[in-house]
C-alpha cells in the first residue's frame, strides 16, 4: 500500500457564537506517517480528526488528501478508515459481518469479502472469534475488531480517536505496540488523538501538541520532550518542576538561588526542570552544571523511583532517582547538593502559553 | 423477615386484585361463552358449544375478526410510519431539547380519546377544515372522510402515536450517533447507513410500538364506533353491540374469548421476531 499525503490548510472551526475550537491549524502528514494530536481535552484534537474524517463540517479551509480537495466530501466518499473511542461496532453483527462492512458498500463479490475479512482477522489475531457478537469480546478484542474493520478496507488515511483509552494500563500497552505493528508494516499514514502523553510519544513520528484550538508545538517525541517550545508543552509532556524566576542574559534566579541557563530571556520568566534530570550529589565538574544545596524534605518510594523533595535556597525541586540495592536512600533532614545539566534548566517567558 | 416472605407480603395485596377484579371476571366470561341465550335476553343453563357453534354458521363473525385484523395490521402500519421519523428525531435532538419534544408528543395523551375522536369529526366532517381546504384547492367533490374507515384509520393512528413514538424512543438504546458514523466512514452513504444500521438497531422498538398498537387498535370500541358510523364493524363494537344492544352476553363472550386469542397470537408472534432480532 502506498502512503498517502494528507494535507491541512487554515482549518478551522467554530460553533454558532462561541470561540473558535479549531482555529487557522495548518500541517502535512507524511506518507506513511504517523501523527499525533496530544492535549488536555477541549483543545480541539478531536474536532480536527471528525473534520479531517468528514464527520464534522469545516468552518473554513481544506483537507487534501494527496493534493485532492476533500473539504467538500461527504464521510462515505473520502475513503478513511476510523476507528472510535468507544469502538462503534456494529452489535447487530458478527466480527466477521462488522469487517465485512465496509467491502460490502465498495460492492465487492462475496468470497473475495471472505477472503480479506479472514485476512484482516488474521492481522489483528481473531481469527477464532469470527462468529462471535461484539457484546462477547473483552474490551480489547473489540478494540481489535473495529481496527480490523477500519484496516479491511485499505483506507488512505487511517484515523484512530482515543482508541486506548477505554482499555486497562496493562493492554493499552500490548495494544499501542501492536497498532504501531501493523500501521508500520502497512505503511499506512496515520493520524493518531490522545490526550495521553506517553502514548503520544511511544506511538508517534511527529506530534503536534495542541493548546485552544491551535498547535503549540509540533515535532518528533524527542523534540517535544527535550526541546518545549512553550511552557504549555513542557509542562504537558512529562512532568517538571515548575518555578517562578526572573531571567538575565543566561542567568535565572529563583528564590534565593541562581543558576545558568540557555536562551536570552530576560525579565519574569518559568523556569523547568525535569525530575530525573536532577541528580543528588556534587556536580561532576566542568561548566555545564548548575548545582544547588539544600536539605531532604520528604522521600517517597514508588517501587522503580525514589521520589526526594529537596528545598534548596528557598524554593522545593522534586528529584526522581531510579531505586537499585545497595544504593543507601536519602532520609529526611539530611543535607543534599542536586546538580542538573544548563541545558536542562528550561526557560520561558512569563505568561506565556 | 426472609426476603420471599417480605416479597410475598409485598406482591400479596396486588396479586389478590388481580385475582378479584381480572382473572375472575375472565373465567366468568370464558365460562358464559358456554351458554346460550333464551329469546327474552336472558342467559340459559349451560354447558352448552351451541354460542360457539354459531361463529361457523355464520361468516358473518369469522368475518369480523378477519376485518378486525386487517384493520389493526392498516392501522398499526400506518401509527410506525408516522411515529418513526418523529421518535428518530426526538432521539437524535439535543438533550436539553428531547425531554420538551417527548413532552409535546404525549400531550395528546392528557385529552381523552372520546374527546379527540369528535375533534376529527369535527376536523374530518363534510364541512370541516380538510374537506374546505381540498375544495379551496380545487377539488370538486372532497372524498368521505367521516363515518367510514378512512375516519376511523385517521383517528385511531393520530390516538396511538404518543404510546408508538414512547415505544420506539425506549428501543432505540442501540442506536448511536458514533455507530452511524463509522457505517459512514466505512463507506455507506446515508440511505444504506439507514437500512443497514439504523432500521436493524430500532428493529426492537419496531415491534414493541406495533404490538401495542394492534393491541389497542383490535379492542378500541369508541373511535369505530362513533367515526364508523355504523359501517366499520370491529370485535370490540360488534362484543358491544351484542352485550348492549343484543343482550346476547353469550354471543359477546365467545367474541372476547375470540379477541383474547388474537392478542395471545400477536404476543406469541412478538416474541418469536424479538428473539430473531435480537439473536
Amino acid at each position: 500500500m502506498a502512503g498517502t499525503r494528507l494535507v491541512l490548510e487554515g482549518l478551522s472551526k467554530s460553533f454558532a457564537g462561541g470561540p473558535p475550537v479549531v482555529a487557522a491549524l495548518s500541517l502535512v502528514v507524511e506518507p506513511g506517517e504517523m501523527l499525533g494530536f496530544l492535549g488536555p481535552s477541549g483543545c480541539g484534537k478531536t474536532t480536527t480528526l471528525r473534520m479531517i474524517g468528514g464527520l464534522t463540517p469545516a468552518s473554513a479551509g481544506r483537507v487534501l488528501v494527496d493534493g485532492r480537495d476533500v473539504t467538500a466530501l461527504p464521510p462515505h466518499r473520502r475513503d478513511m478508515g476510523i476507528v472510535f473511542q468507544n469502538y462503534a461496532l456494529f452489535p447487530h453483527m458478527d466480527v466477521a459481518g462488522n469487517v465485512a462492512f465496509g467491502l460490502e458498500m465498495r460492492g465487492m463479490k462475496r468470497p473475495e469479502i471472505g477472503e480479506r475479512v479472514a485476512r484482516a482477522l488474521d492481522l489483528v489475531q481473531l481469527g477464532h472469534l469470527a462468529k462471535r457478537r461484539p457484546k462477547e469480546l473483552s474490551g480489547g478484542q473489540q478494540q481489535r475488531v473495529a481496527l480490523a474493520r477500519a484496516l479491511v478496507i485499505e483506507p488512505s488515511i487511517l484515523l484512530l480517536d482515543e482508541p486506548l483509552s477505554n482499555l486497562d494500563a496493562k493492554l493499552r500497552e500490548d495494544m499501542r505496540s501492536e497498532i504501531r505493528d501493523i500501521q508500520q508494516r502497512l505503511g499506512i499514514t496515520t493520524v493518531f488523538v490522545t490526550h495521553d502523553q506517553a502514548e503520544a510519544l511511544a506511538l508517534c513520528d511527529r506530534i503536534a501538541v495542541m493548546h485552544g484550538g491551535k498547535i503549540a508545538q509540533l515535532g518528533t517525541p524527542h523534540t517535544i520532550y527535550e526541546h518545549p517550545a512553550t511552557e504549555f508543552v513542557a509542562d504537558f509532556v512529562g512532568r517538571s518542576n515548575r518555578f517562578s524566576a526572573m531571567a538575565a542574559g543566561g542567568m535565572v534566579t529563583m528564590g534565593a538561588l541562581s543558576v545558568r541557563a540557555p536562551g536570552d530571556v530576560r525579565g519574569a520568566a518559568t523556569v523547568m526542570i525535569r525530575p530525573h534530570r536532577i541528580a543528588l550529589g556534587a556536580a561532576p565538574g566542568g561548566g555545564e552544571w548548575n548545582e544547588a544545596t539544600g536539605a531532604i524534605a520528604r522521600v517517597t518510594y514508588v517501587g522503580d523511583m525514589l521520589a526526594c523533595e529537596v528545598a534548596a535556597g528557598g524554593v522545593t525541586f522534586l528529584v526522581e532517582r531510579p531505586t537499585q540495592p545497595g544504593l543507601a536512600d536519602p532520609r529526611p533532614g539530611e543535607a543534599a547538593t542536586l546538580h542538573w545539566r544548563v541545558s536542562d534548566t528550561l526557560v520561558f517567558p512569563a505568561g506565556g502559553g | 423477615m426472609r426476603p420471599a416472605v417480605l416479597a410475598g407480603l409485598l406482591l400479596g395485596p396486588a396479586l389478590l386484585v388481580n385475582l378479584g377484579t381480572f382473572l375472575v371476571p375472565i373465567i366468568n366470561l370464558a365460562l358464559l361463552s358456554f351458554n346460550e341465550v333464551r329469546p327474552s335476553g336472558g342467559v340459559g343453563p349451560g354447558p352448552t358449544l351451541s354460542t360457539w357453534a354459531i361463529l361457523f354458521d355464520d361468516p358473518y363473525y369469522m368475518e369480523i375478526v378477519g376485518n378486525s385484523i386487517g384493520v389493526s395490521v392498516m392501522v398499526t402500519g400506518f401509527t410506525v410510519l408516522a411515529g418513526y421519523p418523529v421518535a428518530l428525531f426526538i432521539h437524535r435532538a439535543a438533550a436539553r431539547w428531547r425531554n420538551l419534544l417527548v413532552v409535546a408528543c404525549i400531550s395528546p395523551l392528557l385529552v381523552s380519546a372520546v374527546v379527540r375522536t369528535y375533534g376529527w369529526m369535527v376536523i374530518l366532517g363534510d364541512n370541516g377544515i380538510v374537506a374546505a381546504a381540498l375544495r379551496g384547492l380545487g377539488m370538486a367533490k372532497a372524498p368521505r372522510m367521516v363515518f367510514n374507515l378512512t375516519g376511523v384509520a385517521i383517528a385511531l393512528v393520530e390516538i396511538l402515536m404518543p404510546t408508538m413514538i414512547l415505544c420506539l424512543l425506549a428501543g432505540f438504546g442501540r442506536l448511536n450517533a458514533s455507530v452511524e458514523e463509522a457505517a459512514a466512514s466505512l463507506g455507506a452513504p446515508p440511505w444504506r447507513v439507514f437500512l443497514r444500521v439504523v432500521l436493524p438497531l430500532s428493529l426492537p422498538g419496531i415491534l414493541l410500538g406495533c404490538l401495542l398498537a394492534f393491541v389497542l387498535t383490535v379492542s378500541s370500541f369508541i373511535t369505530p364506533k362513533l367515526l364508523g358510523g355504523g359501517r366499520v364493524i370491529l370485535l370490540a363494537t360488534e362484543i358491544y353491540d351484542q352485550a348492549i344492544v343484543t343482550l346476547n352476553w353469550p354471543l359477546a363472550a365467545v367474541l372476547s374469548v375470540l379477541s383474547l386469542g388474537v392478542f395471545g397470537l400477536a404476543l406469541l408472534l412478538y416474541g418469536r421476531v424479538l428473539r430473531l432480532v435480537e439473536a
